[in-house]
């Protein structure tokens, strides 16, 4: 339908389009099973792809397979799950963000989900003494969702939401709860001492059942998103443009933006807040793909997951046998990225 | 340029007004900050001794810890909120603030890295200064030689800064808990341990940063028409911006080595500013000036005074005072106004 209102381009860019087009899901998908079995395969203690397969597939024998095995399957295998569904999660959350508030700065972050979630996680650990990241997962939900929800209240009016008030209230409201989250911090020492590591975001240290809460939720995220994914780009020419071609601009923000909530607050109540990738999944994807939504939120779905692990497996590599919070690899690693991509972007 | 020539005059009038205003707010918010506290004393008497006159106790107490720290959190709000007016409008983006050129991550890297070797806290500031402008003129140089658009700038802006803020996070997560907890205070920002040579430097330093931006905001205004406009009036707009740029980048370092990366200020005072008083002027520039001392000075005031816990940053405090205003403007104000601030 929308088809005749992407930007026009010359006959080569698009054959050359075209043929990217047909490699790129593949070359996509083989890096991520790359990412994937890096994942499992290392570590603090690295073992050969035979004995990961070996292991996943329960047949292998021999000695001192016991101790391999349950270390691929009982830490390796939860924690690259997580990591394909967290990385998902972020990837197309902030594809949508950007779309909506058609701000290339917009992310997960730009909407106060990561601070929302962050502040009810270490108040729930200064109030309640909770310790362990499964017991922050509603409390993360919680605070996310209650954050997003305030910063889309703010920016409706008369029944129209606007991207910039939008932008704007989540950043507000983003700064006051990291003030307040920080304040609480150094008020009590055993909160700092707890939510510190949780606050850098990590995918370690947490089984598969921290998934189960939040699984619709992504599920129903990544529906809702791919639902919007049309008129995602009919928004992107300007506001009048999209009504003028019937698309409901407003219930399509809000759609858009309750598809960011709900994939970013499970995003978040897993992994605790990881940075960047949000941000830096769409900017990537739509170097590569231009900026049809129809054709960036799929691209995101992989790209997320792949920057997620790759972080991840980096982490696990670069200061063994100890290892790095996920969260702050994908900052140092998506950094340059960024840099990279906003001066190709400039040619 | 449209705007009528009444209409006009009655927006520099209400301008003129609200800056009286702030300015009434700032003397009376000083002469509460040198007043009160543990020995509290009259106003005239507190006044009196931060010239030298009265009672010897009172004036070791005002000018030896009040006074430095009122006037530290003057500057710094000053400085921020400047700096978040002219960075809003040169990236035309109103989420742009000293985090978008990567002054704040810059500053809490050095900053916090200093607390990790131990130094002297007294260096502090000048780590802060240093990693803040080194991190904005690497990101200055970058955009030179590349030549990015301004656009672009925010995007490798907010890569530096997230890189700088994982090399802080990384710290803070492997330091001792002590050593964590006073890196995140310090990343808050907050006014503790302020002093005379800092206030004098950070001061005079400012203030010549704040002439000079001064003077160049006829310019800004001529940029905000566009680039193409701005070429035909003989201005070179990537010039213009690159010096109004370093402008902003200098206050911003000066600011978070005299408190450190408080938030906030220079993200939210230039919104307030337009929503009392309308399009930027060089008036209204002095009204965010006002304004952001004003924010800084009475946040610190509560921080220190009307709080139960004590030690809490100052930073907390701005974005809880400032936070509901901006939010109750933005919602009463109709959504047509989209333009940059």
């Amino acid at each position: 339908m929308l088809r005749n209102d992407l930007p026009a381009s010359t006959a080569p860019a698009q054959r050359s389009l075209t043929v990217r087009q047909s490699l790129l899901p593949a070359v996509g998908l083989c890096v991520l099973v790359l990412c994937i079995a890096l994942s499992l395969a290392l570590g603090s203690r690295p073992l050969p792809l035979s004995t990961v397969l070996d292991a996943l597939l329960g047949s292998g024998a021999g000695h001192g397979r016991d101790a391999d095995a349950d270390v691929v399957t009982g830490l390796r295998v939860p924690r690259t799950i997580i990591g394909l569904v967290v990385g998902a999660a972020l990837g197309v959350a902030g594809a949508v963000a950007q779309g909506i508030t058609r701000n290339p700065l917009a992310s997960p972050t730009t909407l106060g989900i990561n601070a929302g979630a962050s502040f009810a996680v270490v108040t729930a650990i200064y109030a309640l003494h909770l310790t362990r990241p499964v017991e922050y997962v509603w409390f993360a939900i919680a605070g996310a969702a209650a954050t997003a929800l305030a910063a889309q209240a703010m920016a409706r009016r008369a029944g129209d939401l606007d991207p910039t008030r939008l932008a704007l209230g989540g950043t507000v409201l983003a700064a006051v709860l990291t003030s307040w989250t920080s304040a609480l911090m150094l008020t009590s020492r055993r909160t700092l001492d707890e939510a510190r590591f949780w606050l850098a975001g990590s995918l370690a240290g947490r089984g598969l059942d921290v998934l189960t809460p939040v699984l619709p939720l992504i599920v129903l995220g990544l529906a809702l998103a791919f639902a919007v994914a049309p008129a995602l780009n009919a928004l992107a020419l300007g506001d009048e443009s999209a009504q003028a071609l019937g698309v409901p601009v407003t219930r399509i923000r809000v759609l858009g933006g309750l598809a960011v909530v709900l994939l970013a607050a499970g995003a978040v109540a897993v992994a605790g807040p990881v940075a960047f990738v949000g941000l830096a999944a769409p900017h990537l994807v739509r170097l590569v793909l231009g900026p049809d939504h129809r054709r960036l939120l799929p691209g995101c779905l992989i790209a997320g997951p792949i920057l997620l692990l790759a972080a991840d497996v980096l982490g696990r590599v670069v200061v063994r046998p100890s290892e790095l919070e996920v969260g702050i690899v994908t900052a140092f690693l998506g950094a340059p990225l960024l840099a990279v991509l906003a001066r190709r972007a400039a040619r | 340029m449209t705007v009528l020539p009444v209409a006009r005059r009655a927006a520099r009038h209400r301008t003129l007004l609200l800056c009286a205003a702030a300015l009434a707010a700032l003397v009376a918010l000083t002469a509460l900050g040198l007043s009160s506290g543990q020995a509290s004393m009259p106003a005239g008497t507190a006044l009196r001794a931060l010239v030298g006159l009265g009672d010897p106790g009172d004036v070791l107490v005002v000018q030896q810890f009040r006074a430095p720290r009122v006037f530290a959190a003057l500057i710094a709000g000053a400085a921020l909120a400047v700096s978040g007016s002219l960075l809003q409008r040169l990236f035309r983006n109103p989420l742009a603030s000293p985090d978008v050129v990567g002054v704040t991550g810059g500053a809490s890297f050095g900053a916090v890295l200093l607390l990790a070797t131990g130094a002297s806290q007294l260096l502090t500031p000048l780590a802060a200064l240093g990693g803040g402008l080194l991190a904005a003129l690497a990101l200055g140089a970058f955009a030179r030689r590349s030549r990015v658009a301004v656009g672009s700038l925010v995007l490798v802006g907010l890569a530096v800064q997230a890189g700088l803020a994982a090399a802080v996070n990384l710290m803070i997560v492997r330091f001792p808990a002590e050593l964590a907890s006073s890196a995140l205070q310090w990343t808050t920002g907050s006014l503790y341990g302020s002093t005379w040579p800092e206030v004098w430097a950070g001061g005079g330093a400012v203030a010549a940063v704040l002439t000079a931006a001064f003077l160049h905001s006829r310019r800004l205004s001529v940029l905000d028409l566009g680039e193409e406009s701005a070429g035909a009036l003989g201005l070179t707009p990537a010039r213009a911006r690159l010096h109004l740029l370093l402008l902003t980048i200098a206050l911003a370092s000066l600011a978070a080595a005299l408190s450190g990366p408080v938030g906030f200020v220079a993200l939210a005072v230039p919104h307030l500013v337009r929503f009392l008083a309308g399009p930027p002027t060089p008036a209204t520039l002095a009204l965010t000036a006002l304004t952001g001392g004003v924010l800084l000075l009475g946040a610190d005031l509560i921080v220190l005074h009307l709080l139960p816990v004590h030690g809490l940053p100052v930073g907390a405090m701005t974005a809880t005072l400032g936070a509901p205003w901006l939010l109750v403007l933005m919602i009463r104000r109709p959504a047509a106004d989209r333009s940059t601030p």
